[in-house]
């Protein structure tokens, strides 16, 4: 109890709880511009927090990590560009909401349902930091391999009308991202001797040209095709989800914040994975799951509780053995030390009342997200009130500023172009978008597990053979490809029977 | 292009692609030195192979579904196509807008890039805009995004090589 108050006591100053709502707001604006990723806040935050102390100097680092997750809900509901990766899969229903003139409701559940997956995680990241961090820890390359695999295996659920055009999509996104030098032999692979190309395509140049290029050339192609604007801005009330609606989502939120968690407590594996496998989770035990797509709200539940229960589930192997599991965690560990807070198995014992007021500090982070959000909804629906080719003209700006500024390296603002072209012309052909971002997400993890774990065992494939937690992804991603083929081969049986009938 | 030509012709340009794809792979990347170690193609190469299978079952499964009848164009469909070849267009020009934007950003720097970039997109994209508005939206742009980006947060924007003015 007395570190309860103490952690209060460390918490709850003007200073910390202030620099706690600063980093969220920075998270806020860099999660929600495509392209300024919050590890650069993050990394930019960094050097203010130096002659803090150590509560409200990590809380700040916290804030914009849960701000930034947060924040990329925004460009992907209002504009369809995911502010960042882990943002991705809300694009999917939350866009068509905006369309079907929601988008308050799909801003306001989002970032409630964002707030619910934090806290859930924090809570359990509180009560089991010992036990998770040792399954996590268990995960060697084998079983993150086979855990990436079952999350390839969720393109068959992202495909559309086509199965097969959805895996060449996947296909086409794991081949963009061989290209560059090799991350284990350090080979350039497909560079064609360009300087350029040896850092490969980085993943946020590469979502900007496949979701914003084509938005601005469909903007620009036919201004007045926006036929849902009038519908959108006759409903621009910022109308928030009720409590009952929430309350009819609480089992799919509890199931994604637990899938979020348990991922983002494996290090290397992170938030687009959790929104991605949340995602066809809620897909496959649906009801309705051809409304997915279209606007189903359940589409933005899902994606935006399990990406941001991540967090919680990062500081688990962070705090207990020092493990960051991705860049932004990385930065929050220099912070934690800088600021001569060792992560390991001694940190309780030596800084029990600053982890507490870390922990703290997290709900403090939400509650200011919470707010600044469910404000700034009033705010951000305005931005449909703008013409959408001037609004084009505006997200062409700011995606070039977005992808210049990962590398500053104007070369990025031609793969930007190169890959927005691929895309519209795949879309012109009716081949889906999303699985060439899930093959880009994944593929390289994929890769190098799999050549890890091969390097580990000699060569012998009873490296996955021999692990149960590989053997049950495994199964796990059998029993979705195994269900998505026969879902196809359904409709088409039933058609030829009642042809057969018919004839007969 | 009906949707049976249509998929036809990605299949092959697929399969002409995954060929060249996989030709280049084993020609310049080598390949694993065993006991373990697959090496920087495997995967490459995999990838190659997976996408000639597919595009090789679309060619096939289009070439055995009905072909639909040939006959006089709908209405609907040439006036689809109309829109169709008219936004292929505006995506040449906002692609090419695009590459001059990055060619400019390093050369003239953001501040002078961004406005012609805006000009031109406008110019090129937009047609029936007022001249104040073009204007407006170059230089409105251009100031909002250097005060917000550079001045407010502190991410580098593009300095000139050939021009510099901040």
């Amino acid at each position: 109890m007395d570190l309860f108050f103490q952690a209060l006591s460390l918490a709850f100053t003007p200073q910390a709880v202030g620099a706690i709502g600063l980093g969220s707001l920075v998270g806020l604006v860099f999660g929600s511009v495509p392209g300024l990723t919050f590890t650069v806040a993050l990394a930019l935050a960094l050097p203010i927090t130096f002659g803090m102390e150590p509560v409200p100097a990590i809380g700040m680092l916290l804030g914009t990590y849960v701000g930034g997750m947060t924040g990329g809900s925004v460009s992907a509901i209002l504009l369809g560009i995911p502010g960042t990766p882990s943002a991705a899969a809300t694009v999917l229903d939350g866009h068509p909401m905006t369309r079907k003139g929601e988008a308050s409701i799909a801003l306001g559940t989002a970032v409630i349902v964002s707030v619910f997956g934090g806290i859930f995680s924090l809570v359990v990241m509180i009560v089991s930091v010992d036990l998770v961090s040792r399954i996590a820890i268990s995960f060697g390359p084998a079983e993150i391999f086979a855990l990436v695999l079952f999350g390839m295996s969720t393109i068959c659920g992202l495909c559309g009308d086509s199965l097969l055009k959805g895996l060449i999509s996947g296909v086409l996104g794991l081949m963009i991202m061989t290209v560059g030098i090799d991350a284990i032999d350090g080979i350039p692979r497909m560079t064609f001797d360009s300087v350029n190309l040896l850092q490969g395509v980085n993943l946020l140049v590469a979502m900007i040209g496949l979701f914003a290029v084509p938005f601005i050339i469909e903007a620009f192609a036919d201004p007045s095709a926006d036929q849902s604007r009038p519908h959108r801005i006759a409903n621009l009330r910022a109308r928030l989800p009720s409590p009952s609606l929430l309350f009819s989502k609480f089992w799919l939120m509890i199931r994604c914040s637990a899938l979020g968690t348990a991922i983002g407590a494996i290090p290397g594996t992170g938030g687009p994975i959790a929104s991605f496998l949340a995602y066809d989770n809620a897909k496959r035990f649906s009801k309705d799951p051809a409304s997915f797509g279209k606007g189903n709200i359940d589409g933005v539940i899902a994606p935006e509780t399990a990406n941001n229960a991540v967090t919680g589930g990062t500081l688990i192997p962070l705090l207990s053995l020092g493990i960051p599991g991705d860049p932004a965690t990385a930065i929050v560990l220099a912070g934690l030390m800088i600021h001569g807070i060792t992560p390991g198995p001694a940190l309780f014992m030596n800084h029990a009342g600053e982890i507490y007021g870390m922990y703290v500090a997290v709900i403090i982070a939400y509650v200011w997200v919470l707010g600044m959000q469910l404000i700034g909804v009033r705010l951000f629906v305005h931005v449909l009130r703008i013409p959408r080719e001037l609004l084009a003209v505006a997200v062409m700006v700011l995606c070039a500023i977005g992808a210049y500024s990962i590398r500053n390296s104007a070369f990025d603002i031609f793969a930007m172009g190169a890959i927005g072209a691929l895309a519209y012309l795949l879309a012109a052909v009716r081949v889906p978008i999303t699985p060439i971002v899930l093959g880009m997400v994944l593929g390289p993890t994929l890769e190098n597990e799999f050549r890890t774990a091969m390097m580990l065992s000699g060569g012998s494939m009873d490296i996955f053979l021999s692990s149960p937690a590989a053997l049950i992804f495994f199964a796990l991603a059998l029993l979705v490809i195994g269900y998505q083929f026969a879902g196809e081969l359904r409709p088409k049986r039933n058609t030829q029977d009642e042809a057969g009938g018919s004839n007969g | 292009m009906t949707s049976h030509v249509q998929n036809l012709l990605l299949g092959v340009v697929l399969l002409l692609l995954s060929g060249a794809w996989t030709w280049l792979v084993i020609d310049t990347i080598p390949a694993g030195f065993g006991d373990g170690d697959i090496g920087a193609r495997a995967f490459p190469m995999a990838f190659g192979l997976m996408l000639a299978g597919l595009a090789s079952v679309l060619i096939v499964k289009t070439t055995l579904a009905s072909q639909p009848r040939t006959g006089a164009e709908p209405a609907a469909l040439s006036e689809g196509r109309r829109h169709g070849q008219a936004a292929w267009f505006v995506a040449l020009k906002v692609l090419t807008v695009i590459v001059i934007y990055g060619f400019l950003l390093e050369r003239v720097g953001f501040v002078l890039a961004t406005p012609v970039a805006v000009f031109l997109v406008m110019i090129a994209g937009l047609r029936g805009q007022s001249a104040l508005k073009i204007a407006g939206m170059s230089l409105g742009l251009t100031a909002g995004c250097w005060l917000i980006f550079e001045k407010l947060i502190g991410i580098y924007l593009a300095n000139g090589t050939w021009i510099n003015i901040g």
